[in-house]
């Protein structure tokens, strides 16, 4: 028995362990099975293999029983997941159902998950920018959460590092606050959206419309060929999953990548109750996983542990590790953890008709998704009575437009027929919020899930700041296409809850003291330096960009330093 | 073991979601077992005779011929709330009552030019119809805003049951396989973006 035993706990140790598989997980994986090391991948949802599990991946609309629409009581079960854009007929398999994973909400928030292999990379909008100086000084310049512990000198050759493994299209325009990369041929802009584009240009200083930057293979590089990718075929589908790998997503690209060097084990329906503490050794030894259908706990040991479970569940996994040494949750002698908790603010849109450019319109499909406007508020200095900023999604677009009324052979005709109609174009804030004290997410005292882990409770608001960045946004906006010539502009705001964005950030924060941060400069936490916490919960503040190639690159980042402290026999 | 609950069963079986192979339907294709919507078997046939009233065959393949009137009547059994599916069979009823009142006739005895005439006269009191758009949007996540739900105003039984009709029947002809490859062109794979293309060298899409 003593033998066994002693195999069995062989069979269960590695290197390193990473909790979760998806954008920063899968990263994390990818970097340390390309070290060498021995890792687990963690997973609590199943698994999904690249193109063999996405079902709906080449079906027509019409072989769909409800053409995309998600059934009423669907819908009616899951009030909170039917609010997600994408939670449509062919991709709703992807998303975890309100009632399969509750949560407490002390104040409304939308949590938006997917429990599988590749997380939610699978599902995501592809839209990926760096952070420059503008927003990792933004605490210190104007006295809100604390300094971030890193500069862009500091994460610019990970950015380099991972886009060039992703993939990540788009132009070189040169703007300061917005840092080139390493880019694949960008998507253009479209007849109107280019001469917004223009216009903004010629009349406004330091304002830029430029083509969105995406994680789509536009033109592959060999390294994207090495990981069985092909070229972005311009479907727009891709909250199915992708046959060509055409956009990046875990399964497609980091997941793979590990699994095929022969040093990844990937382990699905692993629930992590907690992080092991070792109070001999003064660190983390290991992971307790319940297994998600027989229940059973095993214990997997390891030398290093990355955790990227997604924001709320890391926060949730470093909270519900809890020891003699560390009683509040792992490295939380501050009891800042699960506090400074923040999100973006999607709470504005605006449109507006377009006279002119009839002769023009586009062909194919834009996976890019039109324009971006990088912040453009307060960023040299502060300039308006709120903080911050936000930045801008710009798409323009004509449909065909068909007559429907009434009925028989001449509505049939109607159907084909039709002219084009005029050009609209829409934009939405994407805003950044302030990290306060209030906002946190904690353990529910009594609530726990089916596998005994008491259930996160979330208490996250808007506040005053939003609010008037929301109307600054509509003001410059509207102002904007006035100027511009555009029509009918019809600015509207939306009452959705926090964590609709699906961008929450924040609660172990990076800092340079710990008794204010739970991460240090290399995401290590502070008090436990075999722990690493490289997933949207590391986040000081939030910025306005769509943080997912930030996360990724600090992952990577961390993987090379906790590589070299462990050759240096530091860790 | 009635022959609904059989078939329920063995759509259960087929993966719950996935309509029934065409070998299991029905020997007629006018009614599709309903599990929520109350509709007789004639009201369902009632539905399906406005549905090839609003795209008759012609010299292409009307409604019935395309299996658009199931497709109207799955959608009414899926994809509304209780209150609404209520109002539809109120409204149902209603629309039955008012053509047998004024031809002395059920709506299927109705000549095609008594039929078209009828729907004319709903036409006047419904709100148009938009047909969601074939073409894909912008991605982006200013798709994932969302409008505070607007006051609807409380659309009468009659008006509201002939525009859910309507609306499921272009939805579910606009499309269909056989407008998708035979009247339209929809690529499932585009293989290219032209953010400049002249308007005179669109082909029918």
């Amino acid at each position: 028995m003593a033998n066994l035993n002693i195999d069995s706990v062989k069979d269960r140790t590695f290197d390193a362990i990473v909790i979760g598989s998806g954008m920063s997980g899968g990263m994390a994986a990818k970097e340390l099975t390309d070290h060498g090391l021995k890792t687990l991948i963690l997973e609590r949802g199943r698994d999904v293999k690249h193109i063999k599990d996405y079902p709906t991946t080449n079906m027509y609309p019409w072989e769909f029983p409800h053409r995309g629409v998600i059934p009423m009581d669907v819908q009616e079960a899951n009030p909170i997941i039917n609010r997600c854009y994408a939670f449509r007929e062919d991709a709703e398999h992807f998303f975890v159902k309100d009632h399969e994973h509750p949560y407490v909400q002390t104040k409304p928030f939308d949590w938006i998950r997917g429990y599988q292999v590749g997380g939610k990379s699978l599902m995501w909008a592809r839209q990926t920018q760096r952070w420059s100086d503008f927003d990792f000084e933004g605490p210190q310049r104007d006295g809100y959460a604390v300094d971030w512990p890193i500069r862009y000198k500091d994460i610019a050759p990970w950015y380099s590092h991972v886009e060039k493994f992703a993939g990540i299209a788009g132009n070189r325009d040169g703007i300061p606050e917005l840092p080139d990369g390493e880019f694949l041929p960008a998507w253009p802009l479209n007849d109107v959206e280019q001469y917004f584009s223009d216009y903004v240009k010629k009349n406004y200083k330091n304002r830029h419309v430029i083509a969105a930057r995406c994680a789509h293979l536009s033109k592959p590089n060999q390294i994207h060929l090495d990981q069985g990718r092909a070229q972005c075929q311009e479907r727009i589908l891709c909250q199915r999953g992708c046959p060509f790998g055409g956009y990046f997503s875990a399964n497609s690209s980091t997941i793979p990548w590990a699994l095929k060097s022969g040093h990844a084990t990937l382990r699905p329906f692993s629930v992590v109750e907690s992080i092991i503490y070792d109070e001999n050794k003064g660190k983390a030894v290991g992971v307790r996983v319940i297994d998600s259908h027989t229940k059973e706990t095993i214990d997997y040991y390891s030398r290093i542990v990355f955790l990227n479970a997604a924001a709320l569940n890391s926060n949730l996994v470093l909270l519900n590790s809890k020891s003699n040494r560390f009683p509040n949750g792992l490295g939380n002698d501050s009891g800042i953890l699960g506090k400074y908790f923040a999100f973006h603010n999607y709470s504005a849109h605006i449109g507006a008709e377009v006279e002119g450019f009839t002769e023009w319109t586009t062909d194919g499909r834009n996976p890019a998704g039109g324009g971006y406007i990088p912040r453009f508020r307060n960023v040299y200095k502060q300039e308006t009575d709120f903080l911050r900023g936000y930045a801008c999604g710009l798409s323009a677009y004509r449909f065909k437009q068909h007559k429907t009324e009434g009925a028989g052979s001449e509505l049939k005709e109607n159907l084909v027929k039709g002219d084009l109609g005029p050009w609209h174009v829409g934009s939405h804030m994407m805003g950044e919020t302030i990290p306060k004290e209030i906002n946190f997410v904690a353990l529910d005292a009594d609530k726990k899930d089916e596998w005994g882990v008491p259930l996160l409770n979330i208490s996250v608001d808007y506040d005053d700041n939003d609010m008037k960045m929301q109307k600054d946004y509509i003001d410059q906006m509207t102002e904007m296409f006035t100027s511009a010539g555009f029509k009918n502009i019809t600015p509207s705001t939306n009452h959705q809850a926090p964590g609709l964005d699906i961008h929450e950030m924040g609660g172990a924060r990076m800092g340079k003291d710990p008794k204010t941060s739970i991460l240090n400069e290399w995401n290590q936490v502070h008090l436990c330096k075999n722990v690493f916490v490289t997933d949207g919960a590391c986040m000081t503040s939030t910025s306005c960009q769509n943080p997912s190639l930030t996360y990724m690159a600090l992952t990577a980042r961390a993987v090379d330093y906790v590589v070299s402290e462990m050759n240096k026999g530091n860790v | 073991m009635d022959r609904r609950t059989v078939l329920k069963n063995l759509a259960i079986v087929a993966g719950g979601a996935i309509l029934l192979p065409s070998c299991l339907k029905k020997p007629n294709d006018d009614t599709i077992p309903l599990k929520k919507i109350k509709l007789s078997d004639t009201q369902q046939k009632l539905v399906g005779d406005v549905c090839e009233t609003i795209i008759p065959k012609t010299s292409t393949p009307g409604a019935k011929d395309l299996r658009v009137n199931l497709f109207v009547l799955k959608m009414l059994d899926d994809c509304y709330t209780k209150k609404d599916q209520e109002k539809f069979v109120a409204g149902l009823t209603e629309f039955d009552d008012m053509v047998k009142k004024k031809y002395g006739n059920a709506f299927a005895d109705l000549t095609d030019k008594q039929r078209e005439e009828c729907l004319a006269t709903l036409e006047k009191s419904a709100k148009p119809v938009t047909i969601p758009s074939k073409s894909i949007k912008p991605v982006g996540e200013g798709q994932k805003s969302i409008e505070p739900p607007k006051k609807k105003p409380d659309v009468p039984p009659l008006p509201f049951c002939y525009q859910a009709i309507k609306q499921q029947t272009l939805f579910g002809y606009t499309n269909s396989q056989y407008f998708m490859t035979k009247l339209i062109v929809y690529e499932l794979v585009p293989g290219r973006y032209n953010a400049h293309f002249p308007v005179k060298n669109l082909k029918n899409a």
